[in-house]
Parts: structure tokens; sequence; C-alpha cells
């Protein structure tokens, strides 16, 4: 155990791509955590998705012994956090087990939408607040502005801002030296029942659950009896230990400390994100504040291309599952589609990045329907029922009104994008709340508006519109009623359940058109004419028709070459076999998601 | 080979005047005169192998593509002599020599003649200068037509290849083509909807929009007007692209479409052995194993498909390489690549060999999607059946 007074634990956040992973590989370098020879880039980030798209997906833990200037030795607890909106709940409660953090700007893009949004849970968190201005070396780096920009957005002095380059480790020492003196020491009562937070977990094939947990009183040892307060489970503790980054254990951790703690549990579901571990007997009655229940806020359908996968899919998502509880999923079949799952997420990341570990992990061909949210229909007679895809919508006669999910985004932007922008949330149902300048270069815009919206190609419109320089945040306000309506497409007269979604009745006639239309161009030509038709309620509202092919042939044979031919058409039947049958027709997987590709 | 069909022998020559925007076939511009001169010794050098090996104690037709042959020159007669004295042509060999406008002199058809050659192919594609400047041709209408009259003129068989679904080509310049091939008196026309083949300089115009996409519709309707007007003028279809006066027919080609057995010369260029003759090939010659990184095939092949590398420098430099790919194939395979084959021929397949092949399922789908129909004893393909070949092919593969 450690004298909480050389406990330094600290989180750094940053908005995407502005280097956060690359000064934590520094840090790691510089406390000779990782020998130079061990090193390779973004250490933290142990899946293969979360290097290749620089992002990070789950949040982690590592123990550094720094050498401080002051000749004393440190414990520093990095906590390194998922960036993304969808996983907020997750970095609130990563920053709930420190005491600090680096708020990590790029030197040449400035503030930016998740600056804001991680800079304001920090404050909310009471978390000393450490700006590091990075990536320094860039041509385009222009410390001063950036310093401006942190004042005016963030309320936060900047004039002791740390100046490093994650990619040649200048001013890294530097950071750390500011986290010595300015992030205060853990505070705990040693002799207190314990009192540990959860702040991650996850899933090892020969331990089972793996908890990220911070002590705030007491100690754990190995061989106590623990209790899970929030889900009430009684266990033992089979080891503790910390990360450094591999895990090694140790005696015991204590206050202030941060390590990882294995009890034999093998059901993620029992050991919950933000849940307090106390003792078994005379633990505390009073748990850490903030647990909550991670709801998912986005629903599409999951189908295996080849229906004989529904098992290895099955198998998959409970795999995938005991290493992020935050993945739900029931039984979906669909008449068009056949049998697969319905698989609530966070969000749009989470989303892309579970189907692409299913695919890539499991090896399966997947198809996914377009995202929609939960919505809450009301029935006359009271009841609520809860959507979840839009073919759970009761007769319409009985519904009495009905509710989607509104959130509050914040955009900052250049002033010049300000018209952009605007114009976009209007098309999106956008209500616009306030505006304020953070400095000549930023402005800070806020809306409100429905998810359903958001997830309707926003985020790209809104990237392309302002040429890449608008960022955004936004955070969940709840339900408020709604016109909607639910619009269905035939295919050849048939309805496809799968291609049915939840629209406000003012932009229906438009969708149904433009989704038509998008159609005709996605579905290939077939060997016989198929109609498109968008309806509502068995009122068709528009209409398209992919003509019957009528030549497809290659009809030069030249010299004998039979073998070219039949890879010609292997080719060609590869790119059927991406496709799925429905009834007769053979629909390209876009199709499903053409409701999103909508332009306005 | 002892079968009463023969063995077909292809050569390719490699060159052309210039590359056409369409083309991607090996061929390019000969460096200098002494390189075509290396290529016909290359090319003879080949010949001689195969003829060690007993594979050309027969041949029953001989066909020189390309490229464009008669680039060559005085070296194509030198070629063809000593082909000659190399294998055995059956008396009535079909003797066939590609040749574009450009490259085809009046007195070079009648040196043709004297060394017996019986078949000429011109590569004309079109009567209208604006189709031909798309298609990055040399030559023009005026030439094409005064080439073809030569050429009828000769009293030799000659044919004329036609590319259909050209973009910004009308259907009344196609159907101006077609009248006129017809006038030359030509007893053969192939009609090819033009493809537009990765990598060419046609498929980057069509990239960036240059070139607008050939229009599959209007390569439809062109299609069927050939047939009209060809069929009306006695040049009847007898294979997917290739139509013939009775008695015209390529007898080369339409070794390719049913199974007989062939030698392909020259970079690029294809052959198609029954397995115990390739095999019998390949290890007097040591093509398997290292060094060659040829692997024998199953033992259950039947038959092997193989093919020269294309690389026109390493061919002059050692033509008797091994083959730069094969693929091998079983009893099965060959049933069923034998049907698909026959049903690109006006002729079709007989009921009782689908039947026996286990795809009578399939070719009755594809009757009811109106692709073939039962005529007598055969199934042939129809109307709507020439034009989507691809769902006839793929399925008959698919179906196996």
């Amino acid at each position: 155990m450690t004298d909480p007074a050389y406990i330094r634990n600290f989180s750094i956040i940053a908005h995407i791509d502005h280097g956060k992973s690359t000064l934590a590989d520094r840090v790691l370098q510089l406390t000779h955590t990782i020998a130079d020879r061990d090193m390779m880039e973004q250490v933290l980030d142990s899946m293969d998705i979360e290097r290749e798209r620089g992002i990070t997906i789950k949040a982690q833990a590592v123990r550094v012994m720094y050498d401080a200037d002051d000749g004393h030795t440190y414990q520093l607890n990095l906590i390194d956090t998922p960036g993304h909106v969808d996983f907020t709940y997750e970095v609130s409660r990563s920053l709930a087990a420190c005491e600090g953090v680096m708020l990590v700007v790029d030197a040449a893009q400035g503030v930016e939408a998740q600056t804001v949004a991680n800079a304001l849970m920090a404050m909310n968190a009471h978390l000393e607040i450490i700006p590091v201005i990075n990536k320094i070396d860039l041509p385009a780096a222009d410390p001063e502005r950036v310093r401006h920009e942190i004042e005016e957005a963030l309320a936060v002095p900047a004039d002791e801002a740390v100046l490093t380059s994650g990619k040649s480790g200048v001013g890294v020492k530097d950071a750390l030296e500011a986290v010595i003196a300015r992030v205060p020491a853990p505070v705990g009562d040693p002799d207190a029942p314990l009192k540990a937070l959860i702040f991650d977990s996850y899933f090892d094939a020969y331990r089972g659950v793996v908890a990220l947990v911070r002590v705030v009183d007491g100690s754990i040892r190995k061989g106590m009896k623990v209790q899970m307060m929030a889900t009430q489970t009684v266990t033992d503790v089979e080891e503790v230990g910390v990360r450094r980054p591999a895990n090694v254990p140790v005696d015991e951790l204590g206050v202030g400390e941060v390590g990882y703690l294995i009890t034999g549990l093998k059901e993620p579901a029992l050991v919950k994100v933000g849940d307090t571990v106390t003792l078994a007997k005379h633990g505390t009655t009073e748990p850490l504040p903030g647990y909550r229940e991670v709801k998912p806020m986005v629903y599409t359908g999951l189908f295996p291309i080849d229906g004989d996968q529904y098992p290895e899919l099955r198998d998959a998502l409970d795999k995938l599952r005991l290493n992020d509880p935050a993945l739900i999923y029931e039984p979906e079949s669909s008449h068009a589609l056949g049998f697969g799952f319905r698989v609530g997420f966070l969000g749009l990341l989470h989303m892309e990045v579970v189907k692409e570990r299913l695919e890539r992990e499991f090896d399966l061909d997947l198809l996914a329907t377009a995202p929609s949210v939960e919505y809450h229909a009301f029935t006359t007679n009271g009841e609520m029922v809860a959507l979840h895809s839009p073919q759970d919508l009761p007769d319409m006669g009985t519904v009495e009104h009905i509710e989607e999910p509104y959130l509050k985004a914040t955009v900052l932007v250049p002033p010049e994008f300000v018209g952009a922008v605007m114009e976009l949330a209007e098309g999106h149902r956008a209500t616009f709340k306030d505006m304020q300048y953070l400095s000549a270069t930023t402005v800070d815009m806020h809306y409100e508006m429905p998810l359903s919206e958001l997830i309707m190609d926003y985020f790209d419109q809104l990237k392309s519109r302002t040429k890449g320089y608008a960022s955004l945040d936004y955070e969940y306000i709840g339900y408020r009623p709604s016109e909607l309506v639910k619009l269905d497409v035939l295919l050849a007269n048939k309805p496809v359940d799968a291609l049915s979604f939840i629209v406000h009745k003012d932009k229906a006639y438009a969708r149904g058109k433009m989704l038509t239309e998008k159609l005709r161009g996605i579905i290939p030509r077939q060997m016989f004419e198929v109609p498109i038709q968008a309806a509502i309620g068995g009122r068709i509202i528009a209409r398209e028709t992919v003509k019957a092919k009528r030549k497809d042939v290659l009809a030069k044979c030249y010299g004998g070459d039979i073998t070219r031919k039949r890879k010609l058409l292997e080719k060609q039947k590869k790119g059927k076999k991406r496709m799925k049958n429905v009834g007769n027709i053979e629909v390209p997987q876009e199709a499903f998601m053409a409701i999103l590709k909508v332009d306005e | 080979m002892s079968s009463s069909s023969g063995t077909a022998l292809y050569v390719h020559v490699p060159f052309c005047v210039a590359k056409c925007a369409y083309c991607d076939f090996a061929s390019r511009t000969p460096r200098g005169e002494g390189e075509m001169a290396t290529y016909v010794d290359a090319a003879l050098a080949e010949i001689g192998a195969w003829r060690e090996r007993g594979l050309l104690s027969d041949v029953s037709t001989l066909y020189f593509g390309g490229g464009t042959p008669t680039l060559l020159g005085g070296e194509l007669l030198r070629l063809l002599a000593g082909i000659r004295e190399r294998v055995t042509l059956r008396a009535d060999a079909e003797t066939t020599v590609e040749t574009n406008p450009e490259t085809t002199p009046p007195d070079l058809i009648a040196r043709l003649v004297e060394v017996g050659v019986t078949r000429v192919s011109l590569g004309m594609q079109s009567f209208d200068d604006g189709v031909l400047a798309t298609l990055g041709r040399r030559h023009d209408a005026a030439t094409a037509e005064r080439v073809a009259l030569a050429l009828a003129a000769s009293g030799m068989r000659f044919a004329l290849d036609l590319i259909c679904g050209v973009p910004g080509q009308s259907i009344a310049s196609w159907r101006e083509s077609l009248e006129r091939a017809i006038a030359t008196g030509a007893g053969h026309v192939s009609v090819y909807p033009l493809s537009v083949e990765e990598g060419t300089p046609l498929w980057r115009s069509v990239a960036v929009g240059r070139v607008s996409e050939p229009d599959p519709d209007v390569a439809a309707d062109m299609m069927l007007l050939a047939e009209e007007l060809l069929s009306a003028a006695g040049i009847f279809r007898y294979e997917t692209a290739n139509y013939a006066r009775p008695g015209e027919e390529s007898r080369h080609n339409t070794a390719y479409w049913t199974g007989v057995p062939y030698i392909g010369v020259g970079p690029g260029a294809h052959s198609m052995l029954p397995a115990a003759a390739f095999d019998r090939v390949a290890l007097a010659e040591g093509w398997y194993g290292e060094p060659w990184d040829l692997a024998p095939g199953a033992a259950d092949a039947v038959r092997v498909r193989f093919s020269v590398g294309s690389d026109i420098a390493s061919y002059l430099h050692r033509p008797t390489c091994p083959p730069a790919a094969a693929s091998f194939l079983t009893a099965e395979e060959v049933t069923t690549e034998d049907i698909m084959l026959g049903l690109r021929m006006v002729a079709g397949v007989a009921l009782a060999g689908v039947e026996d092949a286990g795809l009578t399922g399939v070719l009755e789908s594809l009757t009811r999607d109106g692709l073939l129909e039962q005529a007598g004893e055969r199934w042939r393909t129809t109307q709507r059946g020439w034009l989507l070949g691809n769902e006839v092919f793929g399925r008959v593969l698919d179906g196996a």
C-alpha cells in the first residue's frame, strides 16, 4: 500500500484525434512502464478496431511509477477513457475514479465539441483540470489562439497550460510534474468499511469477470467476502492487482489506489459499471453516488445473410456481451429476412463497432437494418408500449399518441458555417436554443432535436456542409410527443417489413419519395420488373420501378479463354451472395440502410 | 492426338499499330523490325516443342489472332511457312488470319491466298467514323469498306467484326453498319456488344465521365436488330455473337465451344488438352513442382485449361516456359462446362446429356424464365436467352 500523499489518479480527456492515446504512450515510455523495444502505437487500445480507427472503446487503467523532480517516487494511475459520446456514462465513471484530468487540445484544431463536453464532465466531477496543448510541432500549431479558446470556452485558466508533442515527447515530463503539483492526492478513510468504485470490467475466458476498481475507503484483499451493492451479489475476492499494463497481483489495494479485482463471478451482468464494492458483512450502507443502468438508445435488426448462420450469430452475441454488458438483444423474425436479432446499442458508433467485431472476429456476414430509436406509443387505454422496431407499433386506431427521445446537441463551428448549420437543423426538426462566440474562430450553437433525426445522416451532413470543421456532442433530455407515422415499403407489391420505418408525418411524403428513388438506384435490375412503393397505412405515396434487365451477356469468347469466362461468372455469383433474397428479388445490403442516406 | 476432330492451333501475334481504347488483350506496338522477327522465331520454337511432344500431328484448324497478325508483313508468311514445316495440317484445314483495315494492302491479300490462307477476319467494328474514333480505332469507314470489297473480290472467305452498344452510337448508325457489312458479301459477321474492361483507356474515360457508360438496353435493341437484318440476308446466328452463311461458320472458334482440344501459342494464349496429354507434356518438360510452382491437378482431372504468360518480353526471351496458369477440371466439371458452352450454340444441347448431368431442373427453371426452350430432343437458347446469356451460363455453373 502506498501513502495516498504519493498517489495521483488522473485521466486524459480529449476530442477525437487530438492525440490522447499517443500522449499516453509517451507517459508509459517516460516512466519505463514499457521498454522502448516493446512499444507499439496506442498501447492501451488493445482491440484491433480501436487501433485501426484510432478510438478507445474500453476504459483502461495503468499504474506507472514516476520519479518526480521533488525526489519522491509517485504512483500515478492513468485512466484512459473512451472518447466518444456513445460511451458518456463509462467516461463519467472513469472520471469519478480520478482527482484530476489532463485536458488535451490539439494546437492546430483548437477547442472542439467533445473538448467542451469532456471538460464540463470533469468540472461536474470537481476534478482539477490541467490544460495540455498538444501537437505543438505541427506547422499549423497556434498555441496562443488555443490558450485563448480554452479560457473563453471552458473558463479554465490556461496561462499554465502545458505545451506538448506526443510525437516527439516534448513537454510530457512537464505534464506529469503538473499532475504531481496540481492534482490533489486522494483522500479516504483507511479504517472505514471498504468502498470501491467499479469503473469498467472485462471478461477473461479463464478468470471470469475482471473489474477495474478505485478504492475510496478501506482496503481490499484476497480472500475477503465482498458485496456488489447494486446487484446485491456476495462473492469472494480471488485476486487483486494492478495493471502495468499487464496484470500484476498485489496483496492489497488501499485508499486511493486503482487496480483490478477478480472474484470468480462469471456473469457480467452481476458486475456493473458504476456499482460500489463493499464488505459482505458490516459493509458501508452508503453506496458511491452516480450509479445508473445503462440504456441502449439505438436499435437495429441484425440478420445473417446466410440464414444457416443464425446459431453462430446467437453464440457470437453471447460472447461479445461478456465484454460489453451495454449490448442487449432479443430474437427477431422478419418475413423478408428470416431469423435474426433486434439489438440495442448506446449509439451509432457502438453499433458499427459491434457489427464489425461480429463480422470480423466471428466470421459472419451480417445484414443490418436501418437503426431506429426507442419510441413510446401510448394507447387509448393508457398503456405505454416501447417500440424497438417499427413492427412493434400497435394498430394506429388504438394509439393515442407517440413520444420519441430528444437530445440537446452542441455544435462548435467556425462563424462562416453558422448559416449551413442552421439550414441543416431545419431539415432535421432541430429547434435552435442559443449560440455564443467562444472566440473569433469558434461559435458554440445549441439545439434540441429528436435522436431519430440525429441518426438520419445528421453527423455526416454536418461534417460535409462545414468542410469537416464542425464538431458535435449531445446529451439526452428525455421523451417528447411527436406526430409520427409508420412508412412501409413494398417490393413487387409485397411489403418488406425490414424496410419500414417510423417518421414524422410532415416528412413522410418527402422521405418516402426519396427512399423509393434511392432504392431504384440500389436494387439491381432483375429478370422481371420490380415496382418499389412507399405506403402509409395502405395508401401508396410514392412509386418507382426497376426495369427488367434485357442484356447481360459476355459475348466475346476470345481465343478460347473459357477460364476467364468462368471467373467472371463466379465473380458475379459472389456478388449475388452478398445480397439478400427477399422473395425472388435480390436486394443488396445497402438497401436496408438507404433511409439513412436520403438527402434533404 | 488421334481424335477425329483433330487439334485446333491458335497463334497469338501480340503486335498492333497502336492499342485501341477498349482493348485488354496482350498486344502492343512492336519495338523495331527486329522484334517481329524475334517473335516469329519464338513462336516457331514453341510450336516445335509442341510438335516434339506429339501434339500437333493432326491440326484441323489454324488461326492467327492478335493483336494484328498482318502487321508482321513478310514475317507472317515466314511464320506460316515455318508452321507448315513443323506441323501436319489437314488437307482441308481452315486457316484464318485476323487483320485490320489499316494493315491490309491489296497485295497482301493476294499473297495470303497464295500461301494457303482460306479465311480472313477483318476487325472493322463499324462503318461510322465517330464510333471508330470513340473506340480508338486507327482506320476510317472508307478504308474498311475498300478492304472488305477487295477481300470479296479475291474470292477468299472473309468475316467482319462489328461492335454495338458503343456510347454515342445511334440505332441508325448501327443499322447502316449492318447494311453496309451485308452489302460487302461477307459470309461471316460477329456482333459484339461493347464491354468496358477495367484498366483500359475507355474504362478510364468512363470513370471520369468523359465517355458515358454503354447502355445495356440500347445494346439489347442493337443485338436484336443485328439478328433481324443478318438473318434476312441469309447470314444466320450459330453462336451467341456469331453469324454466318450456312457452311461459312468458323470451324476454329466452334472448336472452343464443342470440347475439341486446342493449343494456343504466343503471349497470353490459351490452350485446352485432355488431362492425360497435358500430364505427359508437363512431366516431360518438368513443369510440375520446383522450380515452376505448378502443382499437378487432382488425379480425377480429365481436362486441363492453361495459358501462356502474357508478358511479351519474357515470351520472346523464353517461349517454351511452363503455363502461367492452369486449371484442372473433373469429369463432372467438364460435363457442366460442355453444357454451358453448348448453350452458346444455336444447336443447343441434347436432353439426354443434360439429364445425365443432373441439370434438367436448372434448365427447366431457365425455360420458365423464358431463356431456354425444348425443341425436339434438344434444349435451345431463346431470343431472350441470347441477350441474358450470363443468367443462363451462371445458373448452369451454379446448378452443378
